[in-house]
This record gives structure tokens, C-alpha cells and sequence, in this order.
């Protein structure tokens, strides 16, 4: 592993104050994920996987600790320094996608790049390798009402991808496909943190990630705890 | 007995079940709900307003005609201002038949009070108008004035100038100022019926003294025995001897219509395309909640809910919609009857009593409510299409977009529409010019129909173009403007509404007062300096010479002095406004004015007597054409004059005849002037040579000196002031219009938050994401006010036409490019300063909305 090119979390801590309750979405939690590593993170509904996700992609500040990438740390960068740590060095995948209807899929890949300067004539010609990457050459010019759910979920990958990312993190991929479709896109997750040598944080319900990642975790009551808790292992199971 | 239910069943639906469905829609949609209710209210407010506006004018004024002639039936009328002897009143009341007569003397006059003046007919009356049952001995108040004379002024008029009961005012009339005291008639009849009127009553001496017609009356008030008027009707007309009219009393209401009709008709015809665009601004709100309304109709049907059952949820939500909006819409118009639209007309006050009371007839509610009800429900049509067999599969089978989309055919068939309806407005035009109308309101639908060809045209080259452009916020607005079309395109339509209705009712009025303005300058510029008689801005009332003519001849500077006459005549239901220019005038017409006839040999006809140039709708009523001849009731008789040319209606409604000074004094046997018409000599001051002939004047302070310029300025602003509704209408269209854009983008933006939220996550800043927000608005405008622009431009030439035929008046086109701008520049302005927060809100929301937890 080189530790330069990983992602690390340490003792980071998020509390938020709801009807004067306090609720620790974040407690304490240290992760690391080398490059080239999918690492998939389990827990129920509350238990702070979204918070989790926010406070890595730099879109909120920790309470303590501090997030680290490529010997940087995130977690304390200025808006707008997190705005393009998130442009040019995060790949981003929804489990409901957010694709731009009326955009083409090769529009929709290639988006991305505009908030970075790129006229969208050279994000095409750029993303156009990604979607032939994800296999949807084919479907470059349809637009997704034209596609499959599967299919979308593909193009959303490939506009993770087409900054050419060194994190990915995604929320949920695979929470709109059916298991076969799933199957399809974990397996493509991680083969490409593998061809990439990226890291990869994949946050989850589904129970055949399990097959997909390198390791486990769950994250219950803002606690990060190694491979699934009971509790969870007999859910999924 | 069973009593009826308070919770009906109705096609096996509960009342209170449907009003629990309104309830949750209400709650789920408050903003479309909102936007939908906005634009029928705001049609319902225009029209009803102008509605209750323009007939509180002829109600009111009704009243107050009824409150002075009392139980009158005939009147023996004057000819002139000038009027007649007041012994003949005698004489009628000594006719067979006649039960009671009165005599009345009316002038237009000035009362000046602490506060201000005030522009009245003076209604002088006789006592015996008592027998009438206009005063009676039971009207302690109205006694009073009688017994101990003074003024009696309507309390709208008293509080106008400032002056109570018991205060000395001024009153201007016959180029003099009179002082006077004030008694305000606050009791009775006649106070009800005047109380909001443009009148002052003085007893008949009084009024005689202030107006200089000493012994003279210009009507008597005639109540003939039951059974005898007939009679009494011959007999009036063997005494008038063809030198008076003799008609009935409500004769006057049927010209004060016929001079108010053109008004009234050009703002209904602005509140009807207001109402228009109001109700497809509903309409466009309404298509906005369709896709969730079929889902609502598929999930009704997929529970069993029958085609019947799920056409009485959504009429009773439409129907509630449509009352609530309606309700809103009333108030609203009463509220515009009562402050913008609510103001007497002062160049028609100028020839009639008028009131400014506001009356609303029940009628009228219901027109409105019923109209606004309608609206709704025709604009909750579209999504029923999915009652028809088999669609209830649709909610389980297949996906209800919240966006379909726009397919090209639709684009292309609506686009054929549009232009369909485009030209067979013009043919119908030019074939049936009565029914340009119609043409105007057919072109408010072909902008929506052409919207959807221009927004893809747009959004296209749009988008070709921000390919080029680094890092361009352009191709997010138009991918976002692409992936929402229908919404898109609605909100579009709603802009080009509100620009179309602004920019042809705008341009009209602006069409309609250069037209105005026009006859206006060159009625006045005939002479450097006029000498008027107070506020009578058509140089109506005659006063005493007096010499007043050689005094100003005498003064330095002054080269020549000519008079000018006019008056008032009444041919069937025309009050006419009689112009009598001196022969050597520079100029006896009004270029710009003329419809029929050659300039050069009508002015030469004119300076030579004998002949007139009269208006085209007059011509048109008696079939007249140039180098005919029209028979005109002078105070002299009848006199046939030729007709030298065919002219517009000079500003005044009911049409102007022209004539020169000799036939005036001669037909209307007086030489007493109206006006004067003072030419200055070469390169004196004018200012300088105003002072000085108002120093000539001495103490006839009733005669106003004013420039050419200033008494121009002066008699434009009177025609603004009658027309100012119509300006009001278009401002107020635009500017609902414009907050319904703004609101309705506000929504659509807020309703984006998620897919925002995923685009900051990806790395997009949020100053980044406001710009591609206002520039997608920006865009979205500009698409609806381009469309609403060239649409609107055609409506403006055919609604300026409209008006020409109509209304008599000149209105000729012209583009007003600055009025267009500042139309866009209005409703982007304010739809862009009205997103802006919540755009900047949307823009700064939570990274965690666009993720799942």
C-alpha cells in the first residue's frame, strides 16, 4: 500500500444538535483505504453513512478529527478548495443517479468537466473512452429515458470516472437495480479501483457487495466497527 | 323526516372525502395550487374591475340625471351655451298638458378652494323644480340653499378643493372670478344623487349672475299630465320653432353613451385580452401539475375508483380552485374599481353631469365569478384523456415522467397550428375589419402555440454555442432547460403572454395618445398664445367680449388677435363639439386629422362659409361624403352646410364639426368668443408678452393666458387622465405576469434541490450552479418574450386599428421599440430580482439532499 495515495480518516467526530438532542451521527470513526482498494461501509438507516460520506468528500467540517488524501488534508480546506478537490480528484456515484434528462448520455458523462473549464466539445471527446469503459459505447447519444436502469447507473459511474478521479466514493449505487444489474456494477466498481489504482469508499445495503469489496465495515450509532455486526449479518443474511 | 345529510354522498364519494382529497393536494401542491388560483384571479380582477368601472360611469351618472330632472319626462333643450330666454319656461308651463316645467341653467366653471379647484357643471335652478320632486319642503338643508343662495357642492367635490360648509370659495365662469360661499346639499334626493357628482347647484339667479347669462336658461324641465305627452311633446316643438330641441330627458344619458362608448369599449376590449392571458396563465400553471395529476388519476383508478367518481374529485378540486381564485379575483377588481380604475373622465365631464360613485350590480359579480369558474374548469381538462379505456394500467406499467418531453411532432404540429391560426387572423382582418378583436385575443393562442418551435430553436443554437465556451454554465442551462421542456416551455408561455398582452395593449395606447397628442399640437398651434375661459379644455363656454380683444391687441408683441368660437350641438345621440375658426387662421384643419378630402381646397371651402368638415363616424351615420351636404339643428334652425372634408373624431368621442367664425356668429347668433388666438410678432418673448397680456386682462381673472405649448400640454394631460386605465391594465398584466414567471421559476428551482445538491457533491461551486440558475431563467424569459415580442407587435398594429374603427380617434402605428424594451426589461428585471434569493438559496443546499441515508 502507499500510504501517500490512500485516503485516511482519523478520530473524526460529527454531532449535530436536533430539539436539543443530541445526535452523533460521526463518533470517533478511523478508516483507512489503500489505492485500489473498494471498501464497503454497512449500516441501518441514521446510522451516519451520509454524514460519513460528507465529511471524506469535504462537503462538511468535522467536529475533530481530519480527514487525509494524497498527503492533503481534506477536512480542512476552504470552500473552494474543497469544491476542486471534489472536481478534479472525487468520482461520485448516486444511487439515483442525477442524470440531466434532456442530456445525451455522453452529455451527462462529460458534465462534470465544465465546472472545471472545459469547453464541452473536449469533455466529449475525454469522456467518450469511459462510456466504451462502462459499455455503453452503443448508447453514447440516447438519452436515459432511453435506458435501462442499469444502463444509468453506468453512465453515472462514467461521469465519476471521466475526471479521471484518484477517490471514488459512492452512496448506494446499486439501491434502483435488480440483483443481476447489481452484480454488474459492483463487479465494475471494483475492477476499476483495481485498474486505477484508486481507493474506493462504497456505502451500502446490498448484501452481495460482500463479494465485491476487499473489506467490511459497519458504521452503527456513528461507531465504525470491522466486517458486519450481528445484527446486520442476520439481516443480510 | 329525515333531515338532509351536512356529509352527502355523491356518486359514492363522501363530501368530506372530497374535500379531505382537496385538503392533501393543497398541502402537497400549495405552489401550483398558488400559481394556478394567481392567474385566474387576476383575469377575473382586470375584467371585473374594468367591468364595474365602465358601468358605475353610465349607472352613476343615470342616478345623478334622475336626482336633477326629478319626475321630468320632456325638456326643451338650447343649442349653444348661450341658451335662451328663461321666460319661456313661463310659457311652458302654461301650455295644455303640462303639470310643472323648470328652467335650469348649466355651464362647465372652475371652483377654487383652499385646497385645489375643481372643474364642475354649474346646475342653476328654479324653484319651481320643487313641483319635479327634485326639492321638496321635507329637505330642510336643500330649503336653505334655496332661500338663502350660495353654492352646493357635492362632498366629493367640497373635499376635492378643500372648503366646508359656510366657506367662500372662487368660482371661475364667463372669464371672471366670483367669489362665493359654500352650502354643501347633504340631505335628500338630489344630495344622494350628487353626492359623488361633478357638479355645484345655485339657485337660477345666482347661477345667471356668476355666468353672465342674465335672464337666460339653456333647458327646461318639462312633467306632463299623466296621459298628455304626446300633447306636450307638439306643443314643445311649435314653441321651439326648429331653433330648440325637444327630447326626452333621458336623452342625454343615451349621448353620454354614446360619448363614452369608445372608452368603455377599448378597455373591455384591454381587460378581455387581460382576462385572456390571465386565464392561460391558469391554464399554463394547470399543465405544469399534470403529469402529477395523471399519476393522481391512475392511483385513483388502480383503487377501483370508477371514470365517473374520478371526474367528480378532480371537477371539485377545479371547482374550489376556480371559486377561491374567483373570490380573490373580485375582491381584487373591486379593490382596482375603487382606486385605479376609479376616476370621472374630465374631457367627458366637460359636456355631462357625471358621478364618480362606484356601483356594483350583482350581475356583474356573478359574470365574474361564473367566468373565473369556467376558466378553471376548462383548465383542468388535460389530464382526463387518461379516463379513456385501459389507462389505469398506466400507474403500475408505466412511467409517468414528471418531464415527458416534447416530441418533435408535437413541436412541429403545433408550430403548423400556430401559423394557421396566424393567417387566417389576417385574412379576417382584412375581410372583416369589425372583427380585429377577435384577431387580437386568436393571437394570444397562436404565441403559445408557437413557443415550443421557438424554445427548441433556442435551446439548439443555445447549446451550439456553449459547446465552444470553457467551462460554460450555458450547457448546464441548457441541459437543464432540454430535460425539463413541458415545464419549460409552460413557464415560457407564461412570459410570452404577459409580453404579448403588454406589448399590444401598450403599444396601442401609446398608438392611440400619439394620435391624440397629434390633434391636440395642431388644434393649439394655430396661434402662439390662446386666451381661454378657464378650465374648458375644448373651448366650449363662450364669455363676454368686453372689449377683451382689442385690450390684448394693444399690448407690445402681440401681431395679431383672432377669435375663436365653439360650443356643443346635439344631432340624435351625438353631442357634438362645434369648432369655429376664424377665416383667416393659418390653419382651419388639422393635417394629420383628415380621412376624406383634399387639405388645400377644404381649408379654401371653409375660410369661404358655407361649408364644414365633419367627423368620419357622423359621415358614416348619414351616409355623407365629401362635396355632400349635412343639415345641422342651429340655434338659427336648421342650416345646410356642404361638406368640405371627412375628419377623425379631433380627440372628442362623439365627433367634431368645423366651420369658421362668420357661419358661428351668423348660425349661432353670437359673437362672443370662446377662445382667443393670440399671434405673437417675430422674436419677441413669449413668456415675456404672457405677462404682459395678462396684466391687460386686469380683473377678468377667469381667463387664462396660456402658451401654445402649455395649453397643448394641458388638454394631452385631460386625455391621458381618460385613458390612463388602459395603460394601468397593461402594466398591471405585466406585472402579475411577471411575479407568476418569477414564482413559477422559483418553484420549478426549488423543486431541483436534490439534483443541485448532486451537482455540488460533484464539485460544482454554488456561485457556479446561481449563475447557470439565472442565466436558465434569463434564457427561459428571453424565449417567451421574443415569441410574446412578435406576436405582441402584430397584436399591437391590429388592437391600434381596432381602435381607429372604433373609436373615431387617429392611432397611427407606430413600433415603439422603447416601450418593447423596457416591457422585457420589466418582466426579466423582475422575475430575475424575484428568483434571485431563493436561486442563491437553492444553489447553497445541503450536499446531503442529493444523498441517500
Amino acid at each position: 500500500m502507499n500510504p501517500s495515495a490512500g485516503l485516511e480518516l482519523r478520530e473524526l467526530v460529527k454531532h449535530y444538535t436536533s430539539d436539543a438532542e443530541v445526535v452523533r451521527a460521526v463518533d470517533g470513526v478511523s478508516l483507512t483505504v489503500a489505492p485500489g482498494e473498494l471498501v464497503a461501509l454497512y449500516g441501518p438507516s441514521g446510522s451516519g453513512k451520509t454524514t460519513l460520506l460528507l465529511l471524506t468528500a469535504g462537503l462538511l467540517a468535522p467536529d475533530r478529527g481530519s480527514v487525509w488524501f494524497a498527503q492533503r488534508e481534506v477536512s480542512s480546506l476552504p470552500a473552494a478548495e474543497a469544491a476542486r478537490f471534489r472536481r478534479r480528484e472525487v468520482g461520485f456515484v448516486f444511487q439515483s443517479f442525477h442524470l440531466m434528462a434532456g442530456a445525451t448520455a455522453l452529455d451527462n458523462a462529460a458534465l462534470k468537466l465544465l465546472g472545471d473549464g472545459w469547453t464541452l466539445r473536449d469533455a466529449r471527446r475525454v469522456t467518450r473512452p469511459w462510456l466504451e469503459r462502462v459499455g455503453l459505447h452503443e448508447r453514447a447519444e440516447h438519452t436515459p429515458d432511453k435506458l435501462s436502469m442499469g444502463e444509468r447507473q453506468r453512465v453515472a459511474i462514467a461521469r465519476a470516472l471521466a475526471g479521471e478521479p484518484r477517490l471514488l466514493l459512492t452512496d448506494e449505487p446499486t439501491g434502483n437495480l435488480d440483483s443481476k444489474r447489481s452484480r454488474e456494477i459492483l463487479a465494475l466498481l471494483r475492477d476499476l479501483c483495481r485498474e486505477r489504482g484508486i481507493p474506493g469508499l462504497l456505502v451500502t445495503h446490498d448484501p452481495q457487495a460482500r463479494a465485491f469489496v476487499d473489506r467490511v465495515h459497519t458504521l452503527r450509532d456513528g461507531h465504525l466497527h470491522e466486517g458486519l455486526d450481528a445484527e446486520l449479518a442476520m439481516s443480510l443474511a | 323526516m329525515s333531515r338532509p345529510s351536512l356529509n352527502p354522498t355523491i356518486l359514492g364519494v363522501r363530501l368530506s372525502m372530497l374535500c379531505r382529497f382537496y385538503g392533501w393536494r393543497l398541502r402537497r401542491h400549495t405552489a401550483q395550487e398558488l400559481l394556478a388560483g394567481g392567474g385566474i384571479a387576476v383575469g377575473v380582477a382586470l375584467v371585473f374591475g374594468v367591468l364595474v368601472a365602465n358601468s358605475s360611469l353610465m349607472s352613476s351618472a343615470g342616478n345623478l340625471l334622475h336626482g336633477l330632472v326629478g319626475s321630468a319626462r320632456l325638456q326643451l333643450v338650447a343649442r349653444s351655451s348661450d341658451g335662451f330666454n328663461e321666460g319661456l319656461a313661463t310659457t311652458v308651463r302654461r301650455l295644455p298638458g303640462v303639470e310643472a316645467a323648470a328652467g335650469l341653467l348649466r355651464e362647465e366653471v372652475t371652483v377654487l378652494g383652499p385646497r385645489g379647484r375643481e372643474s364642475v357643471q354649474l346646475i342653476g335652478i328654479d324653484p319651481n323644480i320643487i313641483q319635479l320632486g327634485v326639492l321638496t319642503q321635507r329637505e330642510p338643508v336643500s330649503s336653505e340653499l334655496l332661500l338663502a343662495g350660495g353654492l352646493g357642492l357635492p362632498a366629493e367635490v367640497a373635499r376635492s378643493i378643500g372648503a366646508g360648509q359656510g366657506d367662500p370659495v372662487t368660482l371661475f365662469a364667463n372669464g371672471e372670478a366670483h367669489p362665493a360661499s359654500v352650502r354643501l346639499v347633504l340631505s335628500g334626493a338630489l344630495a344622494n344623487a350628487t353626492r359623488d357628482g361633478t357638479v355645484a347647484i345655485a339657485l337660477l339667479p345666482l347661477a345667471q349672475t356668476l355666468t353672465g347669462r342674465l335672464e337666460r336658461v339653456t333647458q327646461v324641465l318639462v312633467k306632463p299630465a299623466p296621459g298628455a305627452e304626446a300633447l306636450v311633446a307638439g306643443e314643445l316643438r311649435r314653441l321651439a320653432a326648429g331653433r330648440l330641441d325637444v327630447e326626452p330627458v333621458e336623452e342625454e344619458l343615451r349621448q353620454l353613451g354614446s360619448a363614452e362608448k369608445p372608452t368603455s369599449q377599448s378597455t373591455s376590449l384591454f381587460a378581455a385580452i387581460g382576462g385572456m392571458v390571465g386565464f392561460l396563465l391558469a391554464l399554463n400553471a394547470m399543465l405544469l401539475t399534470v403529469p402529477e395529476r395523471r399519476r393522481f388519476i391512475a392511483d385513483l383508478r388502480m383503487q377501483g375508483f370508477d371514470s365517473h367518481q374520478v371526474l367528480l374529485i378532480l371537477g371539485f378540486q377545479a371547482l374550489l380552485l376556480g371559486i377561491g381564485a374567483s373570490l380573490v379575483g373580485v375582491v381584487l377588481g373591486d379593490v382596482l374599481s375603487h382606486t385605479l380604475f376609479h376616476r370621472v373622465p374630465l374631457y367627458l365631464a366637460v359636456a355631462f353631469p357625471l358621478s364618480s360613485a362606484q356601483l356594483i350590480h350583482a350581475s356583474t359579480i356573478l359574470l365574474a365569478l361564473g367566468a373565473g369558474v369556467l376558466a378553471t374548469l376548462i383548465a383542468s381538462l388535460p389530464p382526463l384523456i387518461d379516463l379513456r379505456p385501459g389507462r389505469p394500467a398506466d400507474a403500475v406499467f408505466r412511467e409517468i415522467r414528471d418531464d415527458a418531453g416534447v416530441s418533435r411532432d408535437a413541436v412541429l404540429w403545433l408550430g403548423a397550428a400556430g401559423l394557421v391560426i396566424l393567417v387566417a387572423v389576417t385574412v379576417l382582418v382584412l375581410s372583416t375589419p369589425r372583427l380585429t378583436v377577435l384577431g387580437g385575443v386568436a393571437l394570444a393562442l397562436v404565441a403559445i402555440c408557437l413557443i415550443p418551435a421557438v424554445f427548441v430553436t433556442a435551446i439548439g443554437a443555445l447549446a451550439r454555442i456553449g459547446e465552444r465556451i470553457p467551462g460554460s454554465m450555458l450547457v448546464i442551462a441548457m441541459t437543464e432547460l432540454r430535460s425539463t421542456a413541458t415545464r419549460s416551455i409552460a413557464l415560457a408561455g407564461v412570459a410570452a403572454l404577459a409580453v404579448y398582452g403588454s406589448v399590444a395593449i401598450g403599444g396601442a395606447r401609446q398608438d392611440l395618445l400619439h394620435g391624440i397628442d397629434g390633434a391636440i399640437s395642431h388644434y393649439f398651434g394655430t396661434a402662439d398664445i390662446w386666451v381661454v375661459n378657464g378650465d374648458d379644455i375644448f373651448n366650449t363656454n363662450s364669455f363676454t367680449a368686453d372689449g377683451t380683444a382689442a385690450k390684448i391687441a394693444r399690448t407690445p408683441g402681440v401681431a395679431a388677435v383672432r377669435t375663436y368660437q365653439g360650443g356643443l350641438l346635439d344631432i340624435g345621440t351625438r353631442r357634438l363639439w362645434v369648432r369655429a375658426r376664424a377665416p383667416t387662421d393659418p390653419a382651419m384643419l388639422e393635417a394629420g386629422q383628415l380621412v376624406s378630402g383634399d387639405l388645400a381646397t377644404a381649408t379654401e371651402l371653409l375660410r369661404r362659409g358655407g361649408w364644414a368638415a365633419i367627423s368620419s363616424e357622423l359621415a358614416a351615420e348619414h351616409h355623407l361624403r365629401v362635396g355632400g351636404s349635412v343639415s345641422l339643428p342651429t340655434p338659427s334652425g336648421s342650416v345646410r352646410f356642404g361638406v368640405a372634408a371627412i375628419m377623425t373624431n379631433s380627440g372628442w368621442p362623439p365627433g367634431a364639426i368645423t366651420i369658421n367664425t362668420n357661419d358661428y356668429s351668423r348660425y349661432w347668433r353670437t359673437t362672443d368668443p370662446s377662445a382667443l388666438e393670440v399671434d405673437l410678432e417675430p422674436g419677441v418673448a413669449v413668456g415675456t408678452v404672457k405677462h404682459a397680456i395678462e396684466g391687460a386682462l386686469g380683473n377678468r381673472r377667469g381667463l387664462l393666458v396660456r402658451t401654445s405649448g402649455e395649453r397643448t400640454a394641458e388638454s394631452e394631460a385631460s386625455a391621458r387622465q381618460g385613458l390612463r386605465t388602459l395603460g394601468e391594465i397593461a402594466t398591471l398584466l405585466l406585472i402579475a405576469a411577471a411575479l407568476s414567471v418569477a414564482s413559477a421559476l422559483g418553484a420549478v428551482i426549488w423543486q431541483r434541490r436534490a439534483k443541485l445538491a448532486s451537482l455540488r457533491i460533484q464539485g460544482f461551486d454554488y456561485r457556479q450552479l446561481w449563475r447557470a440558475l439565472l442565466l436558465e431563467s434569463l434564457i427561459l424569459l428571453s424565449i417567451g418574450s421574443v415569441d410574446g415580442v412578435l406576436l405582441g407587435v402584430y397584436g399591437h398594429a391590429l388592437a391600434s386599428r381596432w381602435l381607429e374603427l372604433t373609436t373615431g380617434f387617429s392611432a397611427p402605428f407606430s413600433l415603439g421599440g422603447l416601450q418593447i424594451l423596457e416591457t422585457f426589461l420589466l418582466v426579466a428585471g423582475m422575475a430575475i430580482a424575484v428568483i434571485a434569493v431563493p436561486g442563491l438559496r437553492a444553489a447553497k443546499v445541503p450536499a446531503s439532499v442529493g444523498l441517500q441515508e
